[in-house]
Parts: structure tokens; C-alpha cells; sequence
């Protein structure tokens, strides 16, 4: 055999074992999917399909010669924006809805009414109650949570004023979504505007159905995932740095192993305490288990990676290939980035597929509904059923990678620059200092999925190489973490190998890595923090967008991800996807959000599918913000051109 | 002009409809040793399935010999050839002169050297009276044994087990269809026909053939003792070269022809499966007894005949089978390691130096496998089992000997197809031999 | 239904420049061949209907592949059973699905991998440049008019048009 297959498919060799022997036993995954896709359809990824009424289904010749409009008008500018509002919308739909109910825990937890949470930190509950003018003074923990829960949750369907947590940008930029239209005013509003502006014959404009987008996505990183990330701080307590494993091969061959997937935090983090039950533990041994092993993957992983530490058994792409190993006893999951096909490959094993939400159910997999009021419980229930199919286990097709890595995550708005100003000085100057004296050319961050069109991990890996490697200091959420962790890029010892000398420096001072996990998907709202900290903190201009730092997405997939690149665009952030949004079918459309959102926002976006050429691009434009700041030269590194 | 045929299948009709549609002028004389016409000996297993009736056996028009103007003598024997008078003699003692003669005399199926086997209800499937005569018993018959593992023994008793009898197959290699695939593919073939209610008794022989006056039993060279009423040899078929051989043609394993498929006389031509040409994988000599190869030469004999210098860029094994609706094909060299020549397993391992020169490229599923045989980046023969979709492109890779390098680590994809194919296409184009390629990368 | 007759010498040729890859060509193909020719109904015919056309790929390259129609065609010298045969006016290969036996004679030797089995029904499938209709479903159904049905000069001849 010398077929490469594997290899083309991942970057990331515990992968590449487990595509190996998914080829080998004939079990089709998700790029043997991609692969039986081909061609895809070019109206599709150019965005200039349109089924929203039923009129249609309607499709622009790209080529000139066939129909340039749909059979109500519509031009492909109007209809590639529709298209890519829907997108928006439903990212923001998708992380708002986990806001909401964390939420909803936070206030039942704090009426007592769950008894399994408690709200952990009051540091961040305070802080959080000041933003929305919550008066503390002589209240109860109790009783704060309780009125911000429902401040929190009052916000998704607001009618009148704007989303509070945008009080935390800097002003110029407040005034700058204020002047143009886009503040946010409520959640659940901003995506029901957006989809009835882009039903059939509303908004026509593609300029104007794209300044709903932002809006709406300003809803979602300024609120919905605001919210779940800080609620969630206060919930389950607040990340602190901590080390922990991840890759495949943190599955244990000799003990119940248990993966949770998905991303909200609240059941997985009550499963971590159920894991730990003597009963259940006693009954794994019973069935000669040296114990529960739990594991998570994608957000899930990081939610709990980041607050216990956790181990992470992989991003996006390995949801399949985890229960591959064939030593998967349970895999249960919340929302999002769930592939449907996971209830045929777990077919294919002994492994039990549980779902957990509402929201998620697939046919024919058995559904244990998660309640708040008996988390611990349900918790327990499930991990029962994973512990009681160690049994099942069929021993010759147990194949566990050995591939482990180390990390460090758990870096927050709050901690990540403490490390910078020393313990006792919690503060970024020093983090604005480095980059204002050269040592650090600036700040990314790159974040987002995998995506079978790009070779797994690849993209991240590289971009974030090449980016530290010039000094620029990266932070990183979501699946795009774990690849680099998989790397080992989130160690402080990867600083000596891949960074720059300025950024080396900076690490080895303080001790940190040269990559900063800041957590799942929803937490990129820590980033708009973080940003906003560093503008506060003074000397590196007014606004987000005189800052030297910029933002990307190569590997992505989700709707969500498109909510994102907008909001931090909107947000003035300049970024770069791999793969282009579905919007090229439209020149006009294009054009508007590569170039001319520049002018309206300080943000925009490029799409550039080379993880090296797109890490120059965003190194370029930091560098022109250096220049625009008027900073001096770098201390160790010349320019990219 | 005297065109003469001698058989009248696949190679000898292709040359006389090729003959006519170039000189409408000439005299053409067919001769066939069997009375019905123009009925394809490929369809006479599916006629004792029972899937098809004698009404398709045909593979040309009815009215075909009358509509060219084809002078015939059916089931009339031809038994010598006298090239220096240049003419050929029937039984009977009729004459018939030619200008340029054909010899398409086909192939006669084995016999096996077992006691007992010229009893009745021993047969073999080859003419349509072979076919009549099994149908005529099947009332009588539950229980057949088939002796040969091959493709032939394998499309018996499949067709007999459709007429649900009981069907063993008696195979003396550790493996069925052993000159055709590998022991992965044969594996996997194997199981689905036993799945399906065939026997398969692989590495024993037959040691008598039993009964009293028809078949009763047959005893194994392994003690064991197989009641039957039918047994039908299924052994490969031996070309029938006596007719050459008489009139001092050159003849090895079949009649010697060069590239104008042109025996050692130049007013002689040869075709079909009693003439050993070039084979494209193998560079040598060699039979292939396979009805396109049958097709192809008698189509390029005839326009030798007529004249007009025709090369044969030589002759490809290649079969297809489907069995119980799993389809296999295998091309060219599949197994490396052992030398095939004419229908003769010459079980001799080639030096381990030669077999490092081969590169093998597999995959194996459920009821999947595929195959594919390279050397110097060339692709010289492929086996594919259950997914046969990409054989044809394959084909045309083998025969033009196209350097498959780039494309070598996907040729085992689900998805490869043509497409795949378009880059050397573009690059080697007129490699290809055939215009229609250049049509598909115009735009490319 | 009536036969129609068609232009000797015809076929459907794929402008690659043009292809997207929306798999119009199949759909509009496996309607043509089903019994009712509604798409609406077709989908729930059973079995399905065949599409005997195929978009693939190379390195971003979309081409929609028909059969070649060739000249000294491959599959019609294998074809044991005659069912596969030029047809002497039009110059199309024919495949007259009664006398197929689904021996895949022809899917071996098709180099172009465009005759495919039908399981069902046990027979070969291939374009048979839609005998029911005046035109092509095929060529009308293609959104970007990258398939084009006539002769080589006549699409060489819109090739170069179109790039002027």
C-alpha cells in the first residue's frame, strides 16, 4: 500500500491513524463524504443560488450568458447578501441561544432551584453586575446573580435600548456603531430583523442588508456570546491558567472512557463531578476498568480543558475518529458542530451515542434529557450507561494513537495579562509596552473549525507558526486551540523553538506561551475584551481599529464562524478567512466586504486559502497600524512584504 | 476476390460484416462447423439460467448472412487446407477457393483425464447443443458438481444455481477463479457465490465419475463421495489448431500470427480465440480467448485481408463477471508473481528481482476489492470486486501504457473517474489512440 | 413516443470553463429517463431513474462527462449479446436495453467510465441522446451553458467565439 491518503487528509498524525484505519475497515467518514461531493455546486459556493421563495429556486449565470436576476429581481449582489445574512444570523442564533441558557442557569442556581450549581466566582459577578448597573451593595451573592440573570436574559428580547456590554468598547467605537446605525439593541431582535429583511422582497440593498448583518453580529460577540462566556465565569467559576493533555491519545485503553461533545459547559462540567463518584467507580472496576476516563471534544473540551483541566481528545474532525479507537464506551452531546453521521460510525462500534439537548436528537439514539434541577443526577445516569458498555468493548478493534501533547490553557480577559504586568500588578501596560517598544510586532487571533476542504490543522498551525515567528503574539479559541495544541504551541517551551526573539522574550519573562488558549468558541467575546483593555490602557490609539492586531479563520466551517469574522470586522478588526465566504458570485458584494467596510467599520475581511501568504497579510496590516500609531521600528524583526 | 471464413462467432462474423462494408463487391464465404447462426456462446449460460430464451442468442440480425450477401456452409466441417491450390475442403469433399482465407476456428473446451467421464450426463458448455442437452436433463437433476474453479466452471454453475439445484464446485487450486485474481479478490467472490448456495470445495480433484449407465456420483481425490446426476466440466477451453497445424502454419499454444494478425502464409489470416497475438500487459505472445479480442481482430484480420495495412496493437486478458450481483473484472497481469501463459497455470515463482520491479496498490472492504498491478508507473493489470465503475478508464490506461505516477495515489478512491484521468490526457493526448479523448479536454 | 431523429454526428460536449459543478446535467438526465419526466414524481419513482451523465473533478476543474459516442467504439466490439450498436444514420452508440444481459462487458471497456450498471434492473445504462425529444435534457437544464450538443466543429466553433 502506498496510498497517502491519510496524510493529505490531516496534519495531525493521531489522525492520520485513525483515517488509515477507517480506509482499512471500509468505514466511510467525513472526507470519504467531502471526497463523494465533489464537484460541489459553484451557484452554492458562490453564493448566487437563492431558494428563499417559492418562486425559485433561482441561480445567476456567473458566466454572463444565462439569467443575471432571480425571477422576483433580485441581482446576485442581493442575493449572495441574503445568503450570507442568513449565515450571520444563524451563528448568532447558535451562540445567543447557549447565552440564554446559561442564563437561565445562573438564575435558577442562584434561587436555588439547581442545587449542583453555585455561582463560583463573585469576583466576576460583581464586576459583571457593575456593567449592568446592578446596585450590590447589602445583597446576597444570591441575590446579585439573580438580578443579573435576569438582566442578562432580559436583553435577548429587549424592545427598547442597547446591549449593555457594548458599554465595555472603547468610546470612539461606540460612537462610531451609533453614527452609522449598527449598536445593538437586543438579542433575539437584531436576527429576527435580519431575517425579515432578507425574506423575499424586503431589503434589496446589498450595503443595507450587510449593516443588519453587523448589527446582528454585534448581538451575538457583544451580547449572546458575551453573556454565556461571563455568565459562565460566574457559573462555573472563572478560568485560571492550567495544565492538561490533548489528542486521541489521552483515551485510556484500560478504562471506561467517556467524551463529551459540543459546547455548552453546563452538563459537562457536572459530568466531571459525577466521573469522580465512588458507586460509579466501584461498578467500573466490577467490569475490570481501572477507572472513568472522561475526555471532551471541540468547545465542550475547552470549557472544561480550561476550568479543570480536563483533557481534550481532539477538535472538529476527530468526533468521528475518537470513537474510530474503538475505546470509546460513550460519547454524549449537547449542541453544535455535532455531525449527524456520528449515530452510523458509533453503529460500527460498541460505543453509545446519548444525546442530551432538546435541541439535538438524531433517530433511533437514545435521548437522556439534561435538567438543570437534577444535573448531578442525569450526569451520573449517563456515565452509568458508558460504564455498563465497557463490556461491549471488542478488544481487537481497540486502537488508541499514542499521540499526546501538552498545554496550557485557561487564560482569560482577566489573568492573561497579570502574567504580563507580574502577579502583583494586574495590568497591560507591559503587554502595550512590548508592542509600543518593538519587542512585540502585535496581537492575532486565530480562531475558528476544520473543514475537510483544508488538510486538518494545517492551516492553523502554520499561520500561527509564522505569525509568532515574527513577533506577533497569538490568542486562540475553539478548535483552532486545540490544533495548535496538538502542535505543542501552547506550551511556554514551544516559544524557544517557533517564536521570534521579541515574543521569546516576553514568554520567557513571564513564563507564559507564546499561544494563548482564552477558551471555546463563545469566548472570542474575551478577545473583544481583551481588546478593549488594551485601547484603555492607553498609547496604542482610540479605537479597536488603531490596534495593531488582526484576526482569522482557516480552517472554517460553521455558520457561527461567519457571525464571528463579522463581529470583530464590525468591531474593527481586520481579518482573514481561509476559504471565501460564499459571496464571489458577486463582485459588488465582495468588494463592499473586502475593501469598502474598511473605510465604514476599520475592519474588513480578505479570504486567502495559503495559511503563510494569509499570516503576511495580517502581519502586513499590523505593521500599517504600527505606522499609523507612529511606533518605532521592531526591535528584532524586519518588515513582511 | 475470394474472401473465405472458416468459423462463425465473434471473429469470423466481425470479419465478414467488416469485408462487406469496405468491398461491396467481393465474394465472401463463410464456414461453420455448427447449424444455428450468429448466436454468441458468451449468452449460453444465461439461456441455462433461464434468463434469457434461444430467441436472444443472437448477437447480429437474424437476416445478416443474406443481407451482406455472405455465402454459407453451416455445420459443415472444414478439414484441410491446401495453400498451394488455395483452397479449402469440407467434410463431404466440397471445395471452396479462396484469395485470402481466415481461420477463426475458436476453441474447444478441456476434458479431464477421470475414469468415468465419458458417461452420460457428463458435459461441457461450448456449442448450443451443449446447452440444449442440459436443459433437456434438468428435470431430472438435483444435484450437479462442476468441476473447475475458473471463469468458466464459476458461470455453470451460477447459471445452474439459478435453475436451483444444488451446485458444488470442484476446484483444484487452493482458490477459484486462480488465474484470473488474486486469493484476496477470490475470497471475496467466493463468499458471496456460498452465501448464495453454492458449494465451493477448493484443493481437491476428482478421482472417478460414477454410475451405472448416466452419472449417480463423483469420488474425490479426498475420500470424499459427491452424489450427482450432472456433472459438467468447466476446465478452460484449448484453441483448435489441427486445421492449421495440417497445412504446416505455424503454430505454438495457438496459430503464430504477427501484427497484421497474418499467419506464416500471407494469404492466411487468423483471429479470435485460436490465435496467439501479441498481449499488451505480458509483451509476449499469448491467447486470449475473450470475445472483444475476437471482435477487434477479426475486424483488423479483414481489413488486412482486403488490403489495407491495419496494425493490432495486441490483445488485453480482461473478464467480467457478475455473480449474484456482485461484478468483478480483472485486466492484464493480477498476479505478478506467477507466470501465465495460454490458459496453462505454469505455477513458476519469477525471481524475487523481477517481482520488485512490480508495485501493488490494494484495498479491501466489505465485498470491495480493488486492485491494481504497476510497473515502471505503468498500470499492467487490475482486479476490481464489488465498485467496477472505473474499469474502462483503467483499460485505456493499460493499453496505451499511460505513466499513471501522478494519479497513482488515487486510482483506489471511491471517487476516482474520469475526470482524474484529464491532466494526462491533456499531456499525453494522441497517446490515448483514440480522437474521442482529445474531444473531452478541448476546454480543459 | 415517437422517436425523434436526430442530427448525424451529434453529441454533447462539456465547456470545462464553464462547468460549476451544479449537478443540473444528472438531474434533468435521471428525469428524462424516468417514467413520468416530472422531477416532482420521478423522485419517488422506484427504482429511481438513471442519470447516465456525470459531473467530476480535477484540481478545481468540473467537467459534466457523457459517452463519446466513439466512432470505433470500445464497448460495442465487447458487447457479447449485440445489445450495444452504432446506429448507422446518427453515428450514436445504442444500447438496446432487451438484449442487455448486464454481463458489464462494456463498463469494462468503456474508457471513459460513462456506461454504468443499472443493479436493479440488471443492465448496462448510457446516453442515448434522449430519443424522446427534439433536444437534450441535459444541455437544455445547464444553467451556465457550458454543455452544448452538436458536432466537433460546431463547438470548437463556440468555443472560439466565446473567447474573443
Amino acid at each position: 500500500m502506498m496510498n497517502k491518503k491519510h496524510i493529505k487528509r490531516s496534519y495531525d498524525p493521531a489522525s492520520q491513524k485513525m483515517i488509515k484505519k477507517a480506509e482499512a475497515e471500509d468505514i466511510k467518514i467525513v472526507w470519504d463524504r467531502y471526497d463523494a461531493m465533489q464537484p460541489q455546486c459553484g451557484f452554492g459556493e458562490l453564493g448566487i443560488c437563492c431558494k428563499i421563495c417559492n418562486m425559485g429556486p433561482c441561480r445567476i449565470d456567473p458566466f454572463g450568458e444565462g439569467p443575471q436576476e432571480g425571477v422576483c429581481g433580485a441581482t446576485k449582489d442581493t442575493i449572495a447578501a441574503r445568503n450570507l445574512a442568513r449565515m450571520i444570523a444563524a451563528g448568532t442564533a447558535a451562540h445567543s441561544d447557549h447565552g440564554r441558557d446559561v442564563a437561565n442557569t445562573l438564575i435558577m442556581a442562584a434561587k436555588g432551584e439547581s442545587h449542583d450549581y453555585a455561582l463560583k466566582s463573585t469576583d466576576k459577578l460583581k464586576k459583571v453586575a457593575g456593567v449592568y448597573g446592578i446596585d450590590t451593595s447589602g445583597k446576597s451573592v444570591e441575590k446579585i446573580g439573580e438580578e443579573l440573570g435576569e438582566k442578562c436574559l432580559a436583553e435577548f428580547g429587549q424592545q427598547r435600548g442597547n446591549l449593555r456590554f457594548i458599554s465595555l468598547a472603547p468610546k470612539k467605537r461606540q460612537q462610531l456603531w451609533e453614527k452609522i446605525g449598527i449598536t445593538p439593541r437586543s438579542i433575539d431582535r437584531e436576527v429576527v430583523e435580519l431575517m425579515h429583511r432578507t425574506n423575499m422582497g424586503v431589503d434589496n440593498d446589498y450595503k443595507n442588508i450587510i449593516k443588519q448583518g453587523m448589527r446582528t453580529s454585534l448581538a451575538d460577540g457583544w451580547g449572546g456570546s458575551m453573556i454565556a462566556t461571563e455568565l459562565q465565569d460566574i457559573l462555573l467559576g472563572a478560568p485560571e491558567p492550567v495544565r492538561a493533555t490533548v489528542n486521541l491519545g489521552v483515551l485510556k485503553e484500560d478504562q471506561v472512557n467517556i467524551v463529551v461533545h459540543g459546547h455548552e459547559p453546563t452538563l459537562s462540567d457536572v459530568v466531571r463531578e459525577a466521573a469522580k463518584d465512588l458507586e460509579l467507580l466501584a461498578l467500573a472496576k466490577k467490569y475490570g476498568a481501572n477507572g472513568i476516563n472522561l475526555a471532551g471534544m471541540c468547545c465542550t473540551a475547552n470549557e472544561i480543558l480550561m476550568r479543570h483541566g480536563i483533557p481534550s481528545a481532539g477538535n472538529f474532525l476527530q468526533q468521528e475518529l475518537a470513537i474510530l479507537t474503538g475505546a470509546v464506551e460513550l460519547m454524549m452531546v449537547d449542541v453544535q458542530c455535532i455531525m449527524p453521521a456520528l449515530s452510523n460510525i458509533a453503529n460500527c462500534f460498541h460505543t453509545k451515542l446519548v444525546t442530551t439537548s432538546p435541541k439535538c436528537k438524531f433517530p433511533g439514539v437514545e435521548h437522556i434529557e439534561f435538567k438543570e434541577e437534577k444535573a448531578l443526577e442525569i450526569a451520573k445516569n449517563i456515565i452509568r450507561l458508558g460504564v455498563e458498555n465497557y463490556k461491549n468493548r471488542a478488544k481487537k478493534k481497540i486502537d488508541i494513537p499514542k499521540e499526546v501533547k501538552g498545554l496550557i490553557a485557561g487564560f482569560t480577559t482577566e489573568n492573561a495579562f497579570r502574567f504580563l504586568g507580574g502577579k502583583y500588578r494586574s495590568t497591560y501596560r507591559p503587554l502595550n509596552d512590548a508592542i509600543i517598544s518593538g519587542r512585540l510586532r502585535g496581537a492575532a487571533g486565530v480562531v475558528g473549525c476544520n473543514n475537510p476542504n483544508i488538510r486538518q490543522d494545517w492551516a492553523h498551525v502554520s499561520m500561527v507558526k509564522e505569525l509568532i515567528k515574527n513577533d506577533v503574539l497569538v490568542v486562540q479559541t475553539g478548535c483552532s486551540a486545540i490544533a495548535c495544541a496538538k502542535e505543542g504551541l501552547l506550551t511556554p517551551e514551544s516559544a524557544f523553538e517557533f517564536a521570534g526573539p521579541g515574543l521569546r522574550e516576553v514568554c520567557e519573562a513571564v513564563g507564559i506561551p507564546p499561544v494563548l488558549h482564552v477558551g471555546s468558541c463563545v469566548d472570542n467575546s474575551r478577545i473583544l475584551i481583551i481588546l478593549s483593555e488594551m485601547v484603555k490602557e492607553g498609547g496604542l490609539g482610540e479605537d479597536l481599529s488603531d490596534l495593531p492586531v488582526a484576526g482569522a479563520a482557516p480552517e472554517w466551517m460553521s455558520e457561527k464562524a461567519v457571525a464571528i469574522g463579522f463581529y470583530v470586522v464590525a468591531s474593527g478588526v481586520f481579518t482573514v478567512f481561509g476559504t471565501p465566504h460564499p459571496v464571489l458570485g458577486s463582485e459588488n458584494l465582495t468588494k463592499y466586504i473586502t475593501h469598502e467596510l474598511g473605510d465604514i467599520v476599520g475592519g474588513k475581511f480578505a479570504f486567502e486559502a495559503d495559511p503563510i501568504k494569509a499570516a503576511h497579510m495580517m502581519i502586513r496590516h499590523i505593521d500599517l497600524k504600527r505606522k499609523a500609531l507612529k511606533l518605532g521600528p521592531m526591535m528584532h524583526q524586519k518588515k513582511i512584504h | 476476390m475470394n474472401y473465405v471464413i472458416i468459423g462463425g462467432s465473434a471473429a469470423g462474423v466481425t470479419a465478414c460484416e467488416t469485408i462487406r462494408k469496405h468491398n461491396k463487391k467481393s465474394s465472401i464465404t463463410l464456414i461453420s462447423d455448427e447449424k444455428f447462426p450468429l448466436y454468441s456462446r458468451c449468452l449460453l449460460t444465461y439461456l441455462i439460467a433461464g434468463t434469457i430464451g434461444e430467441d436472444k442468442l443472437c448477437f447480429k440480425d437474424k437476416n445478416f448472412y443474406k443481407e451482406n450477401d455472405i455465402k454459407t456452409y453451416l455445420g459443415k466441417k472444414a478439414v484441410s487446407v491446401d495453400r498451394k491450390e488455395r483452397r479449402v475442403s469440407l467434410e463431404g469433399g466440397t471445395k471452396i477457393s479462396y484469395d485470402k482465407l481466415l481461420i477463426a476456428t475458436g476453441a474447444t473446451p478441456k476434458s479431464v483425464d477421470v475414469p468415468g467421464v465419458d458417461k452420460k450426463g457428463v458435459l461441457t458448455v461450448r456449442k448450443i447443443d451443449d446447452a440444449r442437452a442440459i436443459m433437456n436433463m434438468l428435470d431430472n437433476v438435483k444435484e450437479i458438481a462442476v468441476l473447475g474453479g475458473g471463469l468458466i466452471g464459476l458461470r455453470d454453475a451460477y447459471a445452474l444455481r439459478q435453475r436451483d439445484k444444488k451446485v458444488t464446485v470442484i476446484v483444484k487450486s487452493p482458490q477459484v477463479l486462480s488465474q484470473m485474481v488474486d486469493m484476496d479478490a477470490a475470497r471475496v467472490i467466493a463468499s458471496v457465490l456460498e452465501k448464495n448456495g453454492i458449494k465451493i470445495m477448493t484443493g481437491v480433484a476428482a478421482k472417478e465419475i460414477a454410475g451405472d449407465k448416466s452419472v449417480e456420483s463423483i469420488l474425490l481425490d479426498n475420500g470424499e463421495r459427491l452424489a450427482c446426476q450432472l456433472v459438467i466440466i468447466g476446465k478452460g477451453v484449448k484453441p483448435n489448431t489441427e486445421l492449421a497445424s495440417s497445412a504446416g502454419l505455424k503454430v505454438e499454444d495457438g496459430i503464430v500470427v504477427n501484427e497484421f494478425l497474418q499467419t506464416s502464409d500471407k494469404n492466411i489470416f487468423a483471429a479470435g480465440d485460436v490465435a496467439e497475438t501479441y498481449d499488451i500487459a505480458r509483451e509476449s505472445g499469448r491467447i486470449n480467448a475473450l470475445w472483444p479480442c475476437a471482435v477487434e481482430q477479426g475486424g483488423i484480420a479483414a481489413l488486412n485481408m482486403l488490403g489495407k495495412k491495419k496494425t493490432y496493437d495486441g490483445s488485453l486478458s480482461m473478464n467480467s463477471v457478475d455473480f449474484f450481483g456482485l461484478a468483478s473484472i480483472s485486466m492484464g497481469i493480477t498476479k505478478p508473481t506467477l507466470q501465465l501463459r495460454s490458459g496453462s497455470v505454469v505455477s513458476e515463482v519469477e525471481p524475487p528481482k523481477e517481482e520488485k520491479k512490480y508495485e501493488i496498490i490494494s484495498r479491501t472492504g466489505e465485498n470491495l476489492y480493488k486492485k491494481f498491478v504497476l510497473k515502471d508507473n505503468k498500470i499492467v493489470g487490475m482486479v476490481l470486486v464489488g465498485d467496477i465503475k472505473t474499469a474502462g478508464i483503467v483499460s485505456a490506461l493499460i493499453k496505451n501504457k499511460i505513466d499513471v505516477s501522478s494519479i497513482k495515489d488515487i486510482l483506489l478512491d471511491d471517487d476516482f473517474n474520469y475526470a482524474k484521468i484529464m491532466p494526462l490526457v491533456k499531456k499525453f493526448g494522441d497517446k490515448f489512440g483514440q480522437e474521442e479523448f482529445n474531444d473531452t479536454v478541448i476546454t480543459y | 413516443m415517437k422517436i425523434k431523429v436526430k442530427k448525424p454526428d451529434v453529441k454533447i460536449y462539456c465547456d470545462i470553463t464553464k462547468c460549476v459543478g451544479c449537478h443540473s446535467c444528472e438531474i434533468a438526465c435521471a428525469v428524462e429517463h424516468s417514467k413520468s419526466k416530472n422531477i416532482f414524481s420521478a423522485v419517488k419513482e422506484k427504482p429511481f431513474p438513471k442519470k447516465r451523465v456525470k459531473a467530476e473533478h480535477i484540481n478545481g476543474k468540473i467537467i459534466s462527462l457523457h459517452c463519446q459516442h466513439c466512432e470505433d467504439a470500445p464497448c460495442v466490439k465487447a458487447c457479447m449479446s449485440g445489445a450495444l450498436s452504432k446506429d448507422e444514420k446518427t453515428k450514436g452508440t445504442l444500447l438496446d436495453k432487451d438484449k442487455c444481459v448486464g454481463c458489464w462487458m462494456c463498463v469494462m471497456t468503456c474508457p471513459f467510465g460513462a456506461i454504468v450498471r443499472d443493479i436493479e434492473n440488471h443492465v448496462a445504462v448510457k446516453c442515448d441522446l434522449c430519443p424522446d425529444r427534439d433536444d437534450y435534457a441535459c444541455v437544455v437544464a445547464c444553467p451556465t451553458g457550458a454543455l452544448f450538443a452538436g458536432t466537433k466543429e460546431e463547438f470548437e466553433k463556440k468555443i472560439k467565439g466565446r473567447k474573443k
